[in-house]
């Protein structure tokens, strides 16, 4: 494989198409079954062992509350139906992928204003909008949504000629109109889970380093305006507990709120050691005492019934599933295939750093869960459907998709 | 940045850049679990075991009072309860009203645990079990066990409850446990450190904990009670018990063992022989001091009040007329009638003022000043001498020696045999009686003494007023030949608190007398005994005194009691009937003091008793050689005892 782009002869997804024609096997026109068959299924079978041991975790976190101890099959049901839901986006071809782009952006940010003016608020945040008897978390639908937007956006506008900073311009619009609606919520996880993605895909655009410094400068600078004006009292306290335990000065108030989550679970990941104290046997997570456990605490369950050893598994099986996903983009032929798989990859990558920098005490608590794992409808959604667009990309790498016009 | 840009190269280079920004990260994150996990594992795991281990205070269990033969008199039961976890019931009204359809719960007991259910929901305590109901027959526990499982938060047990398998029988004597009250706390606090005073305030907190309230329970308290332990409970986040790690080194150490030197059977001999007559006896072991049998019936039952008793029950125990709650035997004050005679007799002989063999003339009556004092016997006992005269218990010829004798000297010699001073022995309600003298009558009543007060003085009436328990050591005195004498009543046990010991020299040669003379009254012609002397052992009689003591002033006594009220006016008219004896004859083993009350006659109410009393005690051989002695393993706990959970 060519790392430098110096090869000129064929392109990758000629020479592939031509050996497929040779063996009299007809790749882009296949039955669905066909598909079906040349899907990577390692990649699908370490999706599923991620989501089976979450659902082994949830049983061990919930099941001495009776409450929660009947949500696993809850979780096993719903994950049933999206892996179904994956694979049907993965044999869609990327044409309609890009058919639907604008069009579910346009739909992401209309839901999102609707949540803003008619939403049920859930924990001090209105983030939650009830469609019939589903309620949904647009915020969600909008990584993926600006995911897809951006893809369609670079793949016609990165040919074109013109100043190419103007263009990023006009990514970085389509990344802040929905960002700034969830931030309104406030959702301010899923507000930075969005910018980083959507900035990682501009990075891959091609911004050039100059603006990166540059941006990467004011942001900087901002952080103080930001905590002070613009941040709500709750999530300015999240930060201060953060800093405060960060440093070491947080034994005065280690049993209260928000230090004693970021505390409690120190003590279930510390507990584990390396091999943990083994399935059904945390000390902590048995008795409740991280809360949120079972959502996006989870990890605390793994790191003290399976140690060092078990929360490191867990790191390295979503490196094996982000490094091919992210191959995945560099083998697209397309612009709009590489910069959906890229843009999926870094909206699940995200998901995981914040959620485990955050239960490990490295960021403050945002409320971000952890994907595959963690309890919950909407998140699984999400990280289901970015991986049914990778297998798409995938499965339709050497598609030459007509870049002409913008819409 | 390559000159000519190309998208796909540019990608593919950036693609690689994020890869590697990616796996740094991820090196991150995992550098911290090796951190928080490797490193700092151990510190977070102790962290972790603290978090759900908690201390919580375990009661020690309260020793055991035995008889001198080791048979429990204060031991522990089983008993089934029903109680319910405040924080597990959605509505407790409800649930009350369920358990309330099961078994019976009165309205009272309803709103005192509703209200405790409130109280432990405000103390954030919600998970410490509240006691619905205690003692469950054994039809209500196995209704409430079958029916527990439909009743979340409710929990039916069974815990160790202090018990009194003996009843009544030992009431004043052992007195009783209850819940500690303020006053219980303030007293038992009082005079220790500030830390001891903590702990004794949180162990009494505990629901299972005790505290001795009356008699020997409250005096031997700290003997009893042992010390209290740690269990080790593993609680949830939300300080939920959920498991017990056993720990030998944190256990209670429990009370020790108590002895009391009754022998159980005598005591139930001799309540029994009363028959439902209301009265007290006092058995001593004459070479010992040993009490073995300590009797005031009727009493009430001490197990009623271990998990408090209504104030309705305790009303009726108040008032009845009976006086089940009065101490009789160390604390019911009488005067002694004739049985004083003993006292007036020996008094006179060592101060010399008679001689035994002087004669003194009854014809039933004695002038003095310009009164008339008469003899129980009419027409008179004709020409008297010591023996006779306490043989026929003639009042005239006692008349006599008391005006010659003087108060003063009587009382003195009543004072040596042990009168007036309170005997305690461990338990709570002694008092001592009066002994009244001349300085006493000026300091009290602000009066000079009159003569006329010695002849009553002679006779054991007036303002005299004494206990069983003291005529009991009296007759000990007489039937040991004036040894110096020390009443026990607790075997092993803390020390006795009564300072006082009966020491002061009685001549032997006066001694012989008097039991001449006892010997006569149950065993001679003219005695005033005679039908009781026999034992009925084929050999081994018994020697006495009997008594009538007129009731006005004990009823006065009583009164300044407070426990007794609204006697039956034409049962307190009739005297009290005493007798106090010692036996065998000839060589006295036990002596014992015998008041029924109301019983009008001495030789005719009281006698028997003392006789039936005694001869057990002979045929048993009650005084026998005690546990605490023998082997230790009479002192292990029964089978069906355990440390309360």
């Amino acid at each position: 494989m060519s790392r430098d782009g110096s090869f000129q002869g064929f392109s990758r997804g000629e020479a592939r198409t031509r050996t497929a024609t040779s063996l009299n096997f007809d790749a882009s026109a296949g039955s669905v079954l066909g598909k079906l068959a040349r899907l990577p299924w390692g990649f699908i079978l370490l999706v599923v062992a991620m989501a089976l041991i979450g659902i082994a975790m949830l049983y061990s976190s919930a099941h001495t509350n009776p409450a929660e101890q009947h949500l696993w099959k809850i979780q096993l049901i719903r994950f049933g139906v999206f892996f179904i839901v994956m694979l049907v986006l993965a044999v869609l071809p990327l044409s309609w992928w890009m058919n639907l782009s604008w069009v579910a952006y346009a739909g992401t940010i209309v839901l999102l204003v609707l949540t803003e003016v008619m939403g049920v608020t859930g924990g001090g945040a209105q983030r939650w909008l009830k469609i019939g008897p589903v309620a949904v978390q647009p915020s969600e639908f909008a990584k993926l949504a600006v995911t897809l937007a951006l893809a369609r956006y670079y793949h016609s506008m990165l040919g074109a000629n013109g100043s190419r900073f103007l263009v990023h311009i006009g990514a970085a619009v389509i990344i802040l109109v929905p960002s700034a609606l969830v931030f309104m919520q406030p959702d301010l996880g899923t507000t930075l889970a969005i910018i980083a993605s959507g900035g990682v895909v501009i990075f891959l655009a091609g911004l050039s380093g100059r603006i990166i410094l540059g941006g990467g400068a004011a942001g900087i600078a901002a952080v103080w305006p930001v905590y002070q004006f613009v941040l709500e009292p709750y999530q300015r306290g999240r930060v201060d507990t953060f800093l405060a335990q960060l440093f070491g000065s947080s034994g005065a108030s280690t049993s209260l709120g928000e230090s004693y989550q970021i505390e409690q679970a120190k003590i279930a990941i510390g507990a584990g050691g390396l091999n943990g104290k083994g399935y059904l046997q945390g000390i902590q997570s048995q008795q409740d005492y991280v809360p949120e456990q079972h959502t996006d605490f989870i990890l605390t369950v793994i790191a003290e019934e399976f140690g060092f050893l078990g929360a490191t598994a867990i790191l390295v099986g979503f490196a094996i599933l982000l490094g091919w996903s992210l191959n995945t983009a560099r083998q697209a032929n397309s612009n709009f295939g590489r910069f959906a798989a890229a843009g999926a990859t870094a909206t699940v990558a995200f998901y995981v750093v914040f959620n485990v920098a955050m239960v490990v005490g490295l960021l403050p608590v945002v409320g971000m869960p952890l994907p595959l794992i963690s309890y919950g409808g909407t998140a699984m959604l999400t990280a289901m459907s970015c991986f049914g667009l990778i297998l798409s990309v995938y499965m339709h790498r050497d598609d030459k998709l007509n870049t002409a016009g913008l819409f | 940045m390559s000159k000519s840009y190309n998208p796909e190269q540019e990608f593919s280079r950036r693609t690689l850049m994020a890869g590697v920004g990616g796996g740094i990260v991820w090196a991150g994150l995992v550098a911290r679990l090796f951190q928080l996990q490797i490193l700092e594992g151990e510190k977070y795991d102790e962290l972790a075991n603290e978090n759900h281990i908690k201390l919580e205070l375990a009661p020690p269990r309260r020793g055991r009072i035995l008889d001198r033969f080791g048979k429990p008199l204060a031991s522990h039961r089983r008993a089934g309860r029903v109680t319910v976890i405040p924080e597990q019931l959605n509505d407790p009204a409800a649930t009350i009203a369920s358990i309330g359809s099961l078994i019976d719960l009165s309205d009272t007991q309803v709103t005192r645990v509703l209200e405790d259910i409130q109280r432990a929901r405000r103390r954030r305590a919600a998970f410490l079990p509240v006691i619905v109901a205690n003692e469950l027959t054994y039809e209500d526990f196995a209704r409430m066990n079958v029916h527990a499982v439909e009743l979340p938060g409710v929990q039916v047990e069974m815990a160790l409850t202090r018990s009194y398998p003996r009843g009544r029988d030992f009431a004043h004597v052992l007195g009783y446990v209850a819940r500690a009250s303020q006053d219980d706390l303030q007293r038992l606090t009082e005079g220790k450190t500030a830390d001891e005073a903590e702990t004794i305030d949180r162990m009494f907190r505990h629901p299972d904990m005790r505290t001795g309230r009356q008699g020997m329970e409250r005096f031997a308290e700290e003997w009893l009670r042992g010390k209290p332990g740690f269990h080790k409970l593993v609680t949830n986040a939300a300080g939920r018990v959920i498991d017990q790690i056993p720990d030998d080194r944190l256990a209670p150490e429990p009370g020790k063992d108590l002895f009391v030197t009754i022998d159980m059977d005598l005591q139930r001999v001799a309540i029994e022989r009363f028959e439902g007559e209301s009265g007290a006896a006092v058995v001593l072991d004459v070479e010992t001091g040993d009490v073995l049998a300590m009797v005031s019936t009727p009493a009430f039952d001490p197990n009623d009040f271990v998990n408090g008793i209504s104030g309705h029950d305790y009303a009726l125990l108040r008032d009845d007329t009976r006086a089940p709650l009065y101490p009789r035997a160390h604390g019911g004050v009488y005067p002694p009638g004739s049985t004083f005679k003993i006292v007036v007799a020996t008094a006179a002989l060592e101060t010399g003022a008679i001689k035994p063999t002087d004669r003194v003339h009854c014809n039933g009556y004695y002038h003095f000043g310009n009164r008339t004092w008469h003899c129980w016997k009419h027409g008179g006992h004709g020409s008297m001498d010591l023996h006779s005269g306490i043989r026929g218990s003639c009042d005239v010829y006692f008349y006599e020696v008391a005006r010659r004798t003087g108060a003063q000297a009587i009382a003195d010699t009543a004072r040596k045999f042990g009168f007036g001073e309170a005997w305690s022995l461990g338990m709570t309600g002694a008092r001592g009686g009066l002994v009244p003298d001349p300085e006493w009558k000026l300091r009290a009543r602000k009066e000079p003494w009159f003569e006329g007060e010695t002849l009553n003085f002679g006779i054991g009436q007036g303002q005299l007023g004494v206990t069983p328990l003291q005529l009991a050591l009296m007759t000990a005195r007489v039937a040991s030949d004036g040894a110096a004498l020390k009443p026990t009543l607790i075997g092993l046990g803390p020390k006795d608190p009564d300072k006082h010991v009966l020491d002061a020299p009685l001549d032997p040669k006066v001694i012989e007398l008097m039991q001449s003379g006892m010997y006569g009254v149950t065993s001679e012609a003219g005695g005033t005994a005679l039908r009781s002397g026999d034992l009925g052992l084929g050999g081994p009689r018994m020697a006495g005194k009997s008594g009538t003591a007129q009731v006005r002033r004990i009823s006065q006594a009583e009164r300044d009691s407070g426990i007794r009220k609204g006697l039956n006016i034409e049962r307190e008219l009739r005297d009290h009937a005493l007798f106090v004896a010692y036996a065998p004859a000839d060589n006295p083993k036990y002596a014992c003091a015998i008041v029924v009350e109301h019983g009008e006659s001495g030789s005719g109410a009281a006698a028997p008793l003392a006789r039936d009393i005694l001869a057990y005690a002979i045929r048993t051989n009650s005084g026998r050689r005690p546990a605490w002695t023998q082997s230790a393993s009479v002192v292990a706990p029964a089978d069906d005892e355990e440390a309360p959970a």
